[in-house]
């Protein structure tokens, strides 16, 4: 039996609502979901102080070698423009045969398949464009948890959660582009279970996914 | 001569591509699918871009299928079912007048259908879902919004009314979570979207329905005791 957050204490959790605007009754669900993320990964990321230095020597090695005097000469010389006189005596068949070659070359370049996506960000779209959504499912007794959609072809093993300590709260955060994304959490590798704090529609297959919609602003589940 | 010998070049080109695009959908399936559904969904494939729909859902789903271990069966009636769909969706938003939709558009064109809306009720959300709305994004929340249990109708009636009312597309794709927000406070999907189309015009981007501005009380609900 898998149960979740109140929508409401959910809003609380993405700090759209405060303790305060929680109706009476959900204020202790709200305290005790905000004492349960509040203990999960807050650390502040300590960076070395020599990370800078590093940092800018690689910038100037990489400008450096980028304003080489020989490789300026050799772009300058391609790049002045020169007065060039050509003349051409063809057959009309040799023309087709270059127009059909460069066709197919084209073709073979477009068709290649794409990259396949890097597990945990992928999403269809930049990375620019993308929003921080976190998810959160109350598992109890779960022994691991994964997200799959439709922003990582499904992939069991692409976006595992983590749990918060043992209070059966598992949470991840992706990067996901904005726009409408379906998806569904993992329990145990097999077991497929929607969001019950999000909108759900029929996968085509007698169950349920899961909604999120992500705009610039954030994300609505 | 020279006309008999373009038509030729981009017959070969299409044709190459054509091709390709079918070793695309293969190595997308490789190793994702159980042969028998490889076949299948590649044969589907093919069919869906001779008649230029978006061959990346079929696609898709036969993924999201197999993951979910969905038996191949299953898996390539739900694949032909989305092609049957996607054409039924091409044709609704050709009748909204875009000649060359994207793909995007089509396959949420076929969630809505998906959700119970007619050819005429995706075609006429189309027609209004004019720059800066993008009629993929407007589709999908009115399916969305069906599946919540908002009545399609009035789902039609909410997205296009928030789009008269110049709302926001973000203000647009946050309807579900807003019908949402309001069913657990107690009222029907249907209540819920009434009140969102009602404060269309009134509250400001991702304010709630009931908001009110600060100082002003909230009016009296006339059906509390």
């Amino acid at each position: 039996m898998t149960t979740g957050y109140h929508p409401l204490v959910k809003r609380l959790l993405d700090g759209e609502l405060s303790l305060a605007e929680l109706p009476p009754e959900l204020r202790a669900e709200g305290e005790e979901a905000l004492r349960l993320v509040g203990a999960a990964d807050r650390a502040p990321v300590a960076l070395s102080p020599a990370l800078e230095e590093r940092v800018m020597a690689a910038v100037r090695h990489a400008a450096s070698s980028h304003t080489a005097s020989l490789g300026n000469r050799a772009w300058r010389w391609l790049n002045t423009p020169r007065d060039v006189e050509l003349r051409l005596r063809v057959r009309p068949w040799t023309v087709w045969a270059g127009a059909l070659a460069a066709a197919a070359a084209l073709a073979l370049l477009l068709g290649r398949p794409a990259p396949q996506p890097v597990p945990g960000t992928q999403a269809r779209g930049g990375m620019r464009d993308s929003v921080l959504v976190r998810f959160v499912l109350y598992a109890p007794g779960a022994r691991r948890v994964a997200l799959a959609g439709t922003f990582n072809q499904w992939d069991r093993a692409a976006a595992p959660l983590v749990p918060a300590g043992r209070s059966g709260v598992w949470t991840t955060t992706l990067a996901l582009p904005v726009g409408q994304h379906q998806y569904a959490f993992v329990v145990d590798g097999a077991r497929w279970v929607a969001d019950p704090g999000a909108p759900a529609v029929d996968d085509g297959f007698g169950r349920r996914n899961s909604v999120v919609a992500v705009t610039a602003q954030g994300a609505h589940l | 001569m020279r006309t008999i010998g373009l038509v030729l070049t981009l017959v070969l080109g299409s044709t190459l591509t054509g091709a390709l695009s079918a070793q695309d959908v293969q190595a997308q399936l490789d190793g994702r699918v159980s042969p028998e559904v490889r076949r299948a969904v590649r044969s589907i494939a093919a069919d869906a871009a001779a008649h230029g729909l978006p061959v990346d859902p079929l696609v898709q789903k036969a993924i999201e299928g197999a993951a979910k271990g969905v038996p191949g069966d299953r898996v390539i009636a739900a694949v032909r079912a989305l092609a049957g769909r996607l054409g039924q969706a091409m044709a609704a938003v050709r009748d909204a007048g875009v000649a060359a939709p994207a793909g995007d558009v089509v396959e949420g064109g076929a969630d809505a259908l998906s959700a119970g809306f007619s050819g005429h009720q995706v075609s006429d959300l189309v027609r209004v879902s004019r720059p800066p709305y993008d009629p993929a994004l407007t589709l999908r929340v009115a399916a969305t919004l069906s599946a919540l249990g908002v009545p399609t109708t009035q789902a039609l009636q909410l997205v296009e009314g928030m789009i008269g009312a110049g709302r926001s597309p973000s203000d647009v794709l946050g309807l579900p979570g807003q019908v949402q927000t309001g069913v657990a406070r107690g009222a029907t999907p249907a209540q819920a979207a009434a009140g969102l189309a009602r404060a269309a015009g009134g509250a400001p981007p991702g304010r709630l329905p009931d908001w009110v501005p600060p100082g002003q009380r909230k009016p009296r609900n006339q059906h509390k005791p």
